[in-house]
Parts: structure tokens; C-alpha cells; sequence
């Protein structure tokens, strides 16, 4: 019986990497002399490209006291540039059939345009624009700080459990940069003076700490000769580009919190230290979190919300960062439920991660939805170059989208359990408790 | 000789390739635009009537299978949700599987399948799609209505609801259906907590066994399959699908306002207004304007380049996104645009959203401002078509809607002929910002600015349900004033009327010892409070056998001490101390200054009370309740100042649970809130004449 059930198992396993095989996206990689990496990717079924530029700069990169630049970055480098009107940015790309967004993670600024595939000059000639020289003056100052300002009270006042990454990390990080949130401080924006722009501007806005990566339908040798055409004269980076070193001294006791907030539920959230993304034990930490929520029969689904019934939503979620993290738990109480009992029955759950090898079987289906997420992320042409550029500006190696798979597969039955032990543990964590603010 | 001017040459060639900059200003003009090829999926229907489009798109190994219905919308009055509700009782079991079986098989093939009252959609990796799709025939065929599953969805559902109280947006989207719809329309019906309790089983298996059937279902079958390979499988799985006759309900078309009105919804402690202005439009899917009206409604607020968008966010920094919608139906649409903005800017917002509302209809847009959202349209439509379910969506669309049978194949030139009058037609037809309701979810100090755009001058309150707001204080009856309220409350709390007898009743009285076990933050403490003729106090929390806070005053002088230090009470504090340590002071308030006015009737916990202010001599005021029927006390509110904090809080206390004690009924229960804490406190004994030496008092 059981030599049956593993060689089904082993069965299964091969069949799987031979299936990720046959998806390989191919792609295109190099380096222009001022630094800059560009990554091609071709896909020809939908005449559309995804123009895309990472540039390696986010919330940890910024000065203590002038905590939010990168993401008000995000905000200002769509005001225009020398050749570029203001206000015209978005307006070029819409009107010319395409679209655009930006977002801003502890570690990384991400532009991208979507445009019909026959504008594909225009969304190099457009990048090209906001890396060499965007515009970066009182006015544009002046409008995106009251627009990030709305951004903050929409975000984090006035939408329930809102402030909760903020609160997490203010708390659980004490020396890293961490401690703040890409959003930061509206008061340092309101302090910073033009130069202190400028000068982010040119250390992190360069050639040499960007990524270019391409998604779609396009002639490849044409590409290349319009990418140099834009790029290749834009000056690499001259000031010194230097990246936070500071390592968060080990947790050796829980800090416990009490958060007031205009909600009618009861909240719990947990973060535990874990270490940095691409690491073994992230991913099986990472795993861990999937046991535990993702599907109607994973452990906290099951058992908190279904069968104990204690919660309307609760769920575990890595939260991958360059440097070491936190992994967290976030559980709204059910009505009349509290918040102490809920927090006793996600422990519970973490326990038994902690005590007991998760079944042969389980670890199967937590195998089988990976391959399944892993075929899903690259459904889109901006998925795949924003992923192609993900991995190869954390981890050097932009093949991992075709390889990473085998990262998650190494992870063993036991490995669950010795991170369960490693990183789960209560003088490891910050729990906050959200309750209703009294009216 | 030769060698050298080629040298020269190729060097020249090389600085002179340096040396011509790039004229960046020169923006790169398109390539010949790409031809999009809209493929038409294969269909074949089975003999239930169940229609099935077959889209094939190899890129990844995956295919998706989404069952939608094409019923019309039921009225679902005082059980609300039901609707939504059996939608979620689909997946949870069949006659084959239970709840976790389901669950269980599913996560283990890394698929995913979720239901609603409008279909059913799942997806798995190709080598799954066998055993995916026969789980989704078992959970439409089959599903199993259970009383447990329900209760639990009754339960998550209303907690849902409690967590969406204080969502702004939320509140907005609530209000607005029953302002634009009405509530006798299902889409101006509101899920409350109330319509939630009385959903039954009954009305689920009813709703399931009428609608979901065959002969109103599109089956889409999106991903790596062939017609060939998927159409057996389909057969054997859904062949046993009974058709049935399935009811259609109409409904009245809601009409626009015949002005416009301001409708406002408080929302305590917001610090921004979520703005809506709406009202209902007729335009169905098939009407022909619906292409035109789209493009309109791109040029006005689609996205974050539109007019809205650059107005308000970009010019004004009021907001950080204006846009707005313009829906087409085939019971009734809806033009909304929307913003959130600071609370100080909201009849700034309003105005620009009236100058860009209006700007629409009365001139013609720009040639070029036609030609850049022409093209935004068509290229948002050739992304779509990145997603395999657009193909299947569309193929369903003009089905569902009798749309012509080349609509989308056609879709980019009729986008392409949209013209300048075309577009200010569409918007005097469309957009009537004359006959909108003006919807602001915010906090009301800010209402009376926005009364200018009502055409009445004359805002409308409403609740977070869209039910009109009324204030809920009523005027006392008539006979009623302050002295009566407190007369009737000096009886009810001594047992004697005022007057010799009462006094007669008190001087008896030399001390009190009132015990109290409480509990803050979670957290047990112990209070006692000690009063002793005719004007000592004291007042002890004590945590175990430590004292954590204690007050006192001996008559004439007031000391605290605990873990915070020793300190004395000076001042005005010691005056107000001395103040309210006279024992028995509510029944002789009128010997010592205090005044009394009455403000009229509100319900508290559910019970009329009499709301009144109490006035000291310093001027300090309180407001206070007193039960109508009982006379008694149940409820006081003062706002306290304190160097020590940084704004004044306010402080509710409320009292029930009166019991007497030696002929005086004294409340067992308090609870106190103030800021975000609550102190809930319960008497365990109160002691009277117990002989409290002066020292209790040092």
C-alpha cells in the first residue's frame, strides 16, 4: 500500500518538472555601457508590448528623516520631463492607445505602460524621457503632495484595518529601515526642499540601477536598435549609490500592542521574523503560509472559519523582501467573538505545524497548487516583464521564472516543520490587536 | 596615402555619429497599425438547451469553464441576500461530497472553483480538467442544501456587514442604490444584518431549483482544450441537467430627480467626503449609443487622463482620483461620477465636478481630445483580448443581448466613427448634472457648505441604509420641565419625595462604603468609594492587594497617591473635588447652585429618556438622562480638560442594574468609556453606616 502511494507521489513529481519544461519563456538579456540591463521577452499572440523600467530604489533606501521619497517619486516622475508637457505623461500614453501605472515596495519604484504593439518607440522613447530628465520643479512638487496626501487618507485613515503594515512594521523593526512604510512620513514631504529632490533623482534615477524589460509583441532586432537609439547616451549614475547594511538585531521577546481604529470587528495581526527572500527557509516559509491559508481546506480556513467559526477572514501571508521580513497573520473576529480566542485558535494552528510532519498528501496538494500559481503568474505579458526583471534585480538570474519552481520543490516535509519552530515563535512576533474606537 | 584617408574617414564618420545629439523632442510616431484578428469560438448546445463556447489558446497549460445564467433579478424584500446567499451555498456540498470533500479536492489538484447566484467558474492546469469539470457538474447539478452551512454563512455574513459599517465606501454604494433605484427596485435592495437573519433554507433550494437550469446557462470553455476533446466530457457530465421553464420578472425603469438634490450621510470622525454624483439612465446593451457613450464617458472621467481626473486630482490636488461611470443595462444603467476629497475642500470638488459636468454637454470636445481617447478605447479593447475569457465573453454578450452579429468584429471602426457632434450629443442626452442626486458620505460639519447645490437649498439626511435620517430627539410632553424630571428622580432613587421626610431619611445616613469589581482593557480591578457626612470622600482601585490610584478628601483638603507619586489636590481641582463630595448632592443640587435644563426625549438602550443639561456653579456642564418610566438616571456625558491631555475627551457613563440598598436604589452596573477605553465596573456591596473611621479620608 504505501509503496504505491509513493511511487504515485514520485510519479506526480516528474511529471511536473517535465510539464514547467515545456512553458519556458525564452528572453533576451543585456547590458548597455552606462549600466543599464534590458530584458526582451516576445510574445506574439495579442499586438500588444509592455514597455517596463524597475528602478532599484524603495522606502529602505531613504534617509531616516525623509521617510516617503521613493513613493512620492513614483507620484512625480509622471509630471513630465524637458520634452515631456505637464500633465502630458498619461495623457501621451492613453491618447496614443495604452496604459500606465507605477508602484512602490520597500525595495523597488516599478513603472510600466501596456501600449498597442506599433508604439513601442514611443513607450521607449518615454522612459528614456523620465530616466535622462524628468522634470522635477516646485509646481509638480507642490500638486503631488496634496495628491499623496488624499492617497494617505484614503489608504490608511479612512479605510478600516487600513494603518495595519504600518503599525506592523513600526513596531517589529527597530533599527532597519523596515520600521517604515513606502507611504513614510507626510511631514518630512512637507519639509523637503527641491534640491533634497533633485538630488534623489540623480543617485537612484540612473541608467545603472534600472532595468528595462520588454513583454509582447515586437521585432526583437528592432528593439535593440531603438533601445540604444533612447538609452545608450543617457550618463550612468555618478554619485554613490550605497545600500542600507544594517542588520535587525534578533527578537528574543514578543511585543504586544493595542491599535484603536474606526472598525466594528475585532482584528488580530501577527508578523514574524523571516528571513530574506530567495533564502531556503523563505520558501519554505513561504509554503508554510500556504498550508495554513490558501484554499477552502487549508488549516486556518478550515478550521477557524469554518468549523470553530471564529472568524469572517483569516489568513497567513509572506510578505517577501530583499532583506529579512516579517511573514504575517491577519484574522477579523466574528461577531461576538474575542479577540483573545481568536488569537488562541491561529496559534493553535501554528502549533501543530510546529509539533506534527504535515501528511504526504497535503504536502501534495500544496505541490500541485505551486505548479498551478507558478503557470498562472506569467498569464500576462506585463506579468512576465515585470517578473523577469523581479528576478533578475533580487536575485541576479532572470531564468529563475522558468527555474524557481525547483526552489520550492527542495523544500521538505521537514523543513515545515523546522521553520514552523524557527520563525513561528511567540518572542519572534508582533501581535496588535485592532479594536473599535469608542464613538 | 589611400589608407589614411580611409582612416580619416571612418573617424570622421564616427565623431560625426557622436556628435549629432538625438533630437529627443521629436516624438517617435507609430508603426502601421496591427491588424487584430478576433477569433470566433466554436459553440454547440446540448439537448437541455445548455450553450457551450469553446475558446482555444494554447500559451499556457490551463483552462477555465464559467457557467453564467441569463435570468432576470428578483425581488427579494425582507430576506435580502438570499440571493447572494445560495450562490455561496453551491460550493458547500453536494449530494456526493460534503463541505470538506469538495474543498479537499479541489486545493489538492491546484485548481480553484467559486460560485455565486450568477454562475460558476473554475479553472485547473489542462491535465486536470477532467476531473475539475466534473466537480463543477456535480456542484451544479447536485448541490445539497444544508441548515448548518446556511447558519454559518448567516453568521459570516452578518459579521461582514457589522465590519462594512464603517466603510465609507461601503455606506456610499449602500445609499446610493436606494437613491437611484429605489427601494422597490432589486438593485435598491440592501443586505442588512435584519434581511440576513431572515433568509431560510426554503428560499435558497427555491431560488436554486428555479433558476439554475440548462436552458439560461452559457457554458465558456476557455484554455488549452479542443472542441473535440472537451465536447464529450461536457456531454457526460451535463447531460442530465433537467431544463425547466424559468420566470422572467420585469420592473418599472427608476427615473432621474426632477432636480438636483444634496443627500448626505454622516459619518463620525471622517476625515474625507466620498462624493457620488448619480442618477439612473435607460440604455441598454443593444441600444446604438452605447458605443458613443463610452467614448463620451472616457473623455469626461474613464481614467486618470480624463477631464474628472485632471481637474480635481491634477490641477486641484483635491483628491487622489475623480472619475466617473456610465453603465449600460438591460434593466436600468447608471451614471455616477465619483471622487473622495478632503473635508475641507468638498463644495470646491462639487463645483469643479459641475463645471466639468456641464462643460461636457454645453461645448464641443477638441478634435484631438476625440482622437487620443478613440484610440485609449481601442487600445484598452486590443489588451483585452490578451485574456482568452474576453473571447468567450464577448461570443456570450451578443447572445445575452441580441447585440448585431458582427458587433465586436466591428467594434474598433464604430469606436473609429464616433465624431465631435456625436460625442455633445451623447452628453446633453446623458449627462444631466440638473437631475442628479448628489451623494456625500462625510462628516456633517461640513453639510451646510453644499446646501447651494440643491435645488431646494435643502439637504437630505439619511442613515448608512438610505433611510431618512430623523433626528432622534422629540420634545418632552407638555407639563414636563427640568424640576419635575428631577423631582420624580429624587423620589424614584430615596423612596421619598423632597422635602422634611427625605431629609429626615438622608441625615440617618453617616457613611457609605460602595465595592466594585471591574475590568479595563482586560484586565480585573478592584474600586471602592467611601463617603462620609457630610463631605468626606475617598476613592480606592486597588489590583490584588496593590493599590494602583487613590483619591481623598478629608473636608479640606484632597490628596491622590498610587503608583503615579503622591501629589496634592489644589486649585480648581480641589475645588471641584470638594464640590462633589457632598454627600447626597442630586438630591440637594438646588442648595448648591447646580441649575437644570430640559432638552426634550431620546431613546437610550431602546427606552425613552429625559435629556437634560445640568449647569454647576463654575459653569461646568454635564448632559444627563433620566428614564422616562422609572425617573432614574441612566446615562451622563461630560467633555474633561486636563493639562495632562493632549484634547479634551468625553466621557459617557452609563448606569443600569439599580437595586436598593437601606430604602435608596443605587445602580449595580456602570459602565464608563472615555477615549478608547471602556470601564466596565459591577457593585459587589454596598455597606452603609459601617462606622468609617477619619482616616479612610487622609
Amino acid at each position: 500500500m504505501k509503496k504505491i502511494l509513493i511511487s504515485t507521489a514520485l510519479c506526480l513529481a516528474v511529471f511536473t518538472g517535465a510539464n514547467a519544461q515545456a512553458n519556458k519563456i525564452k528572453f533576451e538579456q543585456f547590458k548597455l555601457d552606462n549600466g543599464l540591463n534590458v530584458i526582451l521577452h516576445q510574445d506574439k499572440s495579442t499586438p500588444i508590448v509592455a514597455v517596463t523600467v524597475l528602478y532599484h530604489v524603495g522606502s529602505k533606501n531613504e534617509d531616516p528623516n525623509r521617510t516617503g521619497f521613493a513613493h512620492f517619486f513614483e507620484h512625480l516622475l509622471f509630471e513630465g520631463s524637458e520634452n515631456i508637457g505637464r500633465g502630458e505623461y498619461m495623457k501621451m500614453v492613453s491618447s496614443n492607445g495604452g496604459i500606465l501605472n507605477a508602484n512602490t515596495s520597500f525595495d523597488r519604484t516599478f513603472y510600466f505602460e501596456i501600449l498597442p504593439s506599433n508604439q513601442l518607440e514611443l513607450g521607449l522613447w518615454m522612459e528614456a524621457e523620465r530616466m535622462l530628465h524628468a522634470k522635477i520643479d516646485e509646481t509638480g512638487v507642490e500638486t503631488q503632495r496634496e495628491v499623496v496626501k488624499e492617497e494617505y487618507r484614503q489608504s490608511f485613515e479612512n479605510r478600516p484595518y487600513g494603518s495595519f503594515l504600518m503599525e506592523m512594521f513600526g513596531r517589529a523593526f527597530e533599527e532597519h529601515p523596515y520600521q517604515w512604510v513606502p507611504i513614510g512620513s507626510l511631514e518630512h514631504l512637507n519639509q523637503a526642499k527641491i534640491e533634497e529632490f533633485r538630488d534623489f533623482y540623480k543617485t537612484w534615477y540612473v541608467p545603472n540601477n534600472a532595468t528595462l524589460s520588454i513583454a509582447g509583441d515586437f521585432d526583437i532586432k528592432q528593439a535593440k536598435q531603438w533601445i540604444n537609439k533612447y538609452f545608450s547616451e543617457i550618463p550612468k549614475g555618478t554619485k554613490k549609490i550605497e545600500r542600507p547594511t544594517i542588520v535587525e538585531p534578533e527578537k528574543k521577546k514578543e511585543i504586544r500592542d493595542t491599535v484603536y481604529d474606526n472598525v466594528q470587528l475585532p482584528a488580530v495581526m501577527m508578523g514574524y521574523h523571516t528571513p530574506a527572500q530567495g533564502t531556503p527557509d523563505a520558501y519554505a516559509v513561504e509554503m508554510l503560509a500556504q498550508i495554513l491559508s490558501q484554499g477552502n481546506s487549508s488549516r486556518l480556513q478550515k478550521s477557524i472559519v469554518d468549523e470553530q467559526q471564529k472568524a469572517l477572514f483569516v489568513g497567513a501571508f509572506p510578505f517577501p523582501t530583499e532583506d529579512p521580513g516579517l511573514s504575517l497573520m491577519f484574522g477579523i473576529a466574528n461577531m461576538g467573538v474575542a479577540i483573545n480566542d481568536l488569537e488562541v485558535a491561529i496559534d493553535k494552528e501554528v502549533e501543530k505545524v510546529q509539533n506534527e510532519l504535515i501528511s504526504e498528501e497535503e504536502f501534495q496538494k500544496m505541490k500541485n497548487q505551486i505548479e498551478s500559481d507558478m503557470v498562472s503568474k506569467n498569464a500576462k505579458v506585463e506579468g512576465i516583464a515585470e517578473n523577469l526583471a523581479n528576478y533578475h534585480v533580487y536575485y541576479g538570474d532572470a531564468n529563475l521564472i522558468n527555474t524557481e519552481i525547483d526552489r520550492y520543490m527542495k523544500v521538505t516535509r521537514e523543513d515545515l516543520k523546522r521553520v514552523a519552530n524557527k520563525y513561528f515563535r511567540k518572542d519572534n512576533r508582533v501581535v496588535l490587536h485592532y479594536l473599535p474606537k469608542e464613538k | 596615402m589611400k589608407k589614411l584617408s580611409i582612416y580619416i574617414l571612418s573617424l570622421t564618420m564616427i565623431t560625426g555619429a557622436f556628435a549629432q545629439k538625438l533630437d529627443r523632442s521629436k516624438v517617435p510616431a507609430p508603426a502601421p497599425a496591427p491588424k487584430i484578428n478576433l477569433s470566433q469560438p466554436a459553440t454547440f448546445t446540448l439537448p437541455n438547451g445548455l450553450k457551450v463556447f469553446v475558446v482555444e489558446n494554447h500559451k499556457l497549460p490551463k483552462v477555465a469553464f464559467s457557467l453564467s445564467l441569463d435570468v432576470d433579478p428578483v425581488l427579494e424584500g425582507d430576506m435580502k441576500g438570499y440571493v447572494d446567499i445560495t450562490g455561496q451555498l453551491l460550493e458547500r456540498g453536494t449530494t456526493n461530497r460534503t463541505k470538506q470533500q469538495l474543498d479537499e479536492e479541489i486545493d489538492f489538484i491546484g485548481a480553484t472553483l467559486s460560485t455565486s447566484a450568477n454562475g460558476v467558474y473554475a479553472s485547473s492546469l489542462k491535465k486536470h480538467q477532467a476531473k475539475i469539470l466534473e466537480i463543477l457538474s456535480d456542484v451544479v447539478l447536485n448541490s445539497d442544501f444544508k441548515q448548518e452551512e446556511l447558519d454559518k454563512l448567516k453568521k459570516q455574513t452578518i459579521s461582514g456587514i457589522a465590519s462594512s459599517k464603517d466603510d465609507p465606501d461601503a455606506i456610499a454604494a449602500n445609499v446610493r442604490s436606494v437613491l437611484i433605484y429605489g427601494k422597490k427596485h432589486p438593485y435598491g435592495e440592501i443586505t442588512t444584518e435584519e434581511t440576513v437573519e431572515n433568509v431560510t433554507l426554503e428560499a435558497c433550494k427555491n431560488y436554486y431549483k428555479t433558476y439554475f437550469r440548462p436552458n439560461v446557462s452559457y457554458l465558456a470553455v476557455v484554455g488549452d482544450v479542443s472542441v473535440k476533446e472537451i465536447q464529450p466530457l461536457i456531454e457526460k457530465y451535463f447531460a442530465a441537467w433537467e431544463k425547466a421553464d424559468v420566470p422572467v420578472n420585469k420592473y418599472k425603469m427608476p427615473a432621474a430627480p426632477k432636480q438636483t438634490e444634496v443627500a448626505f450621510v454622516h459619518k463620525e470622525g471622517a476625515s474625507q467626503s466620498v462624493i457620488n454624483i448619480t442618477y439612473p439612465v435607460n440604455l441598454k446593451k443593444s441600444n446604438p449609443d452605447v458605443v458613443k457613450t463610452r467614448i463620451l464617458n472616457s473623455i469626461l472621467g474613464g481614467s486618470a487622463t480624463a477631464r474628472l481626473f485632471m481637474n480635481l486630482r491634477e490641477k486641484h490636488g483635491y483628491t487622489y482620483g475623480a472619475y466617473s461611470t456610465l453603465s449600460a443595462d438591460e434593466l436600468v444603467g447608471y451614471f455616477n461620477a465619483n471622487a473622495k476629497v478632503r473635508n475641507d475642500v468638498t463644495d470646491s470638488a462639487l463645483t469643479q465636478f459641475m463645471v466639468e459636468l456641464n462643460r461636457i454637454a454645453d461645448e464641443k470636445v477638441t478634435a484631438d481630445e476625440l482622437q487620443g481617447m478613440k484610440n485609449y478605447a481601442s487600445g484598452i479593447f486590443a489588451y483585452t483580448l490578451q485574456d482568452p475569457q474576453t473571447i468567450a465573453r464577448f461570443a456570450i454578450e451578443t447572445e445575452k443581448y441580441k447585440l448585431p452579429a458582427d458587433y465586436y468584429a466591428t467594434y474598433m471602426e464604430q469606436i473609429a466613427a464616433v465624431t465631435v457632434d456625436d460625442v455633445k450629443e451623447m452628453a446633453e442626452k446623458y449627462i444631466t448634472p440638473n437631475n442628479a442626486i448628489i451623494l456625500v458620505v462625510g462628516n456633517k460639519k461640513i453639510a451646510d457648505k453644499l446646501t447651494e447645490f440643491d435645488a431646494d437649498q435643502k439637504i437630505s439626511y439619511y442613515d448608512i441604509y438610505g433611510n431618512d435620517y430623523v433626528e432622534a430627539l422629540k420634545p418632552a410632553p407638555e407639563g414636563v420641565t427640568a424640576e419635575t424630571v428631577m423631582n420624580k428622580y429624587i423620589e424614584a432613587k430615596y423612596g421619598v419625595a423632597k422635602g422634611k421626610a427625605l431629609d429626615k431619611k438622608l441625615k440617618k445616613i453617616k457613611d457609605i462604603t460602595v465595592r466594585m469589581d471591574a475590568s479595563i482593557q482586560g484586565q480585573s480591578i478592584n474600586v471602592t468609594r467611601y463617603q462620609k457626612a457630610p463631605n468626606k470622600f475617598a476613592n480606592a482601585i486597588t489590583m490584588g492587594t496593590m493599590v494602583i490610584q487613590k483619591q481623598t478628601f478629608n473636608g479640606t483638603t484632597g490628596k491622590s497617591s498610587g503608583m503615579q507619586g503622591n501629589e496634592d489636590i489644589t486649585g480648581d481641582d480641589l475645588e471641584d473635588l470638594k464640590f462633589s463630595s457632598v454627600m447626597f448632592l442630586d438630591a440637594k443640587y438646588t442648595d448648591h447652585g447646580i441649575t437644570y435644563e430640559l432638552l426634550g426625549v431620546e431613546p437610550i438602550n431602546g427606552e425613552d429618556a429625559y435629556k437634560m443639561v445640568q449647569t454647576k456653579p463654575n459653569g461646568e456642564t454635564e448632559t444627563e438622562w433620566f428614564n422616562v418610566a422609572s425617573g432614574l438616571k441612566v446615562k451622563s456625558m461630560s467633555v474633561q480638560e486636563n493639562d495632562k491631555m493632549p484634547e479634551p475627551i468625553t466621557v459617557v457613563t452609563e448606569l443600569s442594574d439599580y437595586k436598593e440598598v437601606n430604602g435608596i436604589m443605587f445602580a449595580h452596573k456602570t459602565k464608563q468609556v472615555f477615549g478608547p477605553q471602556t470601564l466596565d465596573m459591577t457593585v459587589t456591596a454596598v455597606e452603609i453606616n459601617t462606622k468609617l473611621g477619619d482616616e479612610v479620608f487622609e
